[in-house]
């Protein structure tokens, strides 16, 4: 599409992980996915970074962001552009993302307040990704409200894999991983249902015709290889079945154990006989999770279509 | 006014939703934000003030494209810009044998639509919709080049310029006008195939379509672009 292209792929790309990252550890600090304490700082550290390298490649990607770049600031200026609210949440993310990290760095209680706007603003952060392509009625392939979810979902599940993989590095001692693969096991199906149902609407003809040969791009077409291998194989159906077992492990010990101290006893019997095997195995996962997650942003780019090309029929 | 109370109440829901629901009932909310999308706050100015417009009579063109060049030289077009396309296809079952009736042509530029896409999704506001006769017009000065704009018209009419980094599209030659004097693609149209006026008088001649040959659905961005389809085969 026209000058849309890497760039933009890997600033959505970026976006949605930061605020994937930032939901994550506020996830992890509220408890709503186990005890995953290992998780409660990581995600903090590298949400605004992400966003803010990904808003920095969105200046060079602009005709005047170098040459006179003192130009972006109007960019806060149309309220009705999609683009503008995006201005809007991705600097207030990155403010506030830099602030709860300085926090938490420090060790210190953040300021509810502050943590809680820092998550509205990533599910902002990431909407946004969805919706600055679904309010495109001159793209068929984009028009639709199932953009933002897949993009939300996506991003939830891009920033846990980057939030874990780094916290595999960064957090030293006894790895506390709560429910995560319980959590990505479900972020990684919704997104396989979310692509399906997308995928079954444009053939249904829904979408029209346009969107029809979009999809055929990615089915068959130019962007096959990177569709099927790239998303679909290494960044979906391979971290399923992963996520998949190492849920149905981790459920077997859980069930056995009669109490919480007992299920946690077993967890890390479990763990040590597994042991580095399957945190290598983890880790390629949400790398793997990751790559997907970059070609999902490509190939919707790439692939789109304008309803019209120019030419009389 | 009601633009900035819908724009809170989208902002509200957005967050609400987001909060309470997680993920997935985004989707609701997001429709809502894509139907507010829809009723542009330009919208109103088209039907206060008067709506100038294109028409076009496909069977009067012969294709010279001397409403192209007129353009070209008024403005003086970057490289790889156009600001008006005179677009040509050949007729396949013509029963004209004649070499100048076998093509169908179609004299295309920005079509000032009543609710432009332009005008909603550029960030700097760099388009504005002239309440007076529903031209739009856009400042390249406050381009930043995003290509927004470029992606979300139907019909291609801001075009991205390598060289400037700016994007730039017809402007119905605004300040000519403002003069009293024609948009030069008019007044250079040797067989009077392009015209413009009142889009609402130029909607009453009769065989008048604002779709024909794969065009987008006016339906879009309702364009002010009316066209007299060639009474071909």
């Amino acid at each position: 599409m026209g000058k849309w292209g890497w760039l933009l792929a890997i600033y959505l790309f970026l976006g949605g992980i930061g605020a994937g990252a930032y939901l994550s550890s506020f996830a992890a600090e509220k408890g709503l996915i186990g005890d995953a304490s290992s998780l409660k700082k990581t995600g903090y550290y590298i949400s605004a970074p992400a966003v803010a390298i990904g808003a920095l490649l969105l200046v060079f990607d602009l005709g005047q962001g170098l040459r006179k770049p003192w130009l972006i600031l109007g960019m806060f200026a149309n309220v009705s552009s999609v683009m503008t609210w995006g201005i809007y949440i991705l600097s207030a993310f990155i403010l506030v993302g830099l602030v709860q990290a300085y926090f938490v760095w420090k060790d210190t209680k953040a300021p509810a307040i502050l943590t809680y706007a820092g998550a509205v603003l990533a599910v902002g952060t990431m909407a946004y990704t969805g919706l600055l392509l679904s309010v495109v009625k001159a793209v068929p392939f984009w028009h639709t409200n199932i953009m933002p979810v897949l993009f939300i979902i996506s991003a939830l599940s891009t920033g846990l894999s980057a939030t874990s993989l780094l916290a595999h590095f960064l957090e030293k001692g006894e790895v506390k991983e709560g429910r995560v693969c319980q959590t990505h096991l479900g972020l990684v199906s919704s997104e396989i249902i979310v692509l399906t149902i997308f995928f079954g609407l444009i053939f249904s003809g829904s979408l029209g015709p346009m969107a029809v040969l979009s999809a055929q791009k990615l089915f068959y077409g130019s962007l096959a290889v990177a569709f099927w291998v790239v998303l679909v194989s290494l960044g979906l159906v391979g971290p399923f079945i992963l996520y998949a077992k190492n849920a149905y492990n981790q459920r077997k010990y859980v069930s056995l154990a009669v109490s919480p101290v007992e299920a946690l006893n077993l967890a890390k019997k479990e763990q040590a006989a597994t042991g580095t095997q399957a945190k290598t195995a983890i880790c390629i996962c949400d790398g793997a999770v990751m790559v997907g997650g970059l070609a999902l942003r490509c190939v919707i780019l790439f692939a789109a279509l304008p309803v019209w090309n120019t030419t009389l029929s | 006014m009601s633009k900035v109370n819908s724009l809170l109440s989208r902002r509200a829901v957005l967050k609400a939703g987001a909060l309470v629901a997680g993920a997935f009932a985004l989707g609701l909310p997001a429709t809502r934000i894509v139907r507010a999308e829809g009723s542009s706050p330009t919208g109103s100015n088209a039907t206060v003030g008067k709506q100038l417009g294109f028409r076009y009579d496909q069977g009067k063109c012969i294709g010279c494209r001397r409403c192209e060049a007129a353009c070209q030289i008024q403005y003086k077009w970057e490289k790889g810009v156009k600001w008006r396309k005179v677009l040509k296809k050949q007729i396949k079952n013509s029963k004209i044998n004649e070499s100048v009736n076998n093509f169908i042509y179609l004299s295309m530029s920005c079509n000032h639509c009543a609710e432009p896409a332009c005008v909603s999704v550029c960030p700097v506001g760099a388009y504005q919709k002239r309440a007076k006769d529903g031209i739009v017009v856009q400042d390249p000065t406050k381009c930043v080049g995003c290509g927004y704009c470029v992606v979300a018209c139907p019909y291609h009419a801001p075009q991205y310029g390598e060289g400037s980094g700016t994007v730039s599209k017809c402007s119905f030659c605004a300040k000519l006008q403002d003069n009293g004097q024609k948009p030069v693609c008019v007044a250079a149209c040797p067989v009077k195939a392009l015209t413009f006026g009142d889009l609402a008088e130029l909607k009453k001649t009769s065989g008048t379509v604002a779709q024909v040959n794969g065009l987008p659905s006016p339906e879009l961005t309702k364009p002010s672009l009316v066209i007299i389809p060639k009474e071909s085969k």
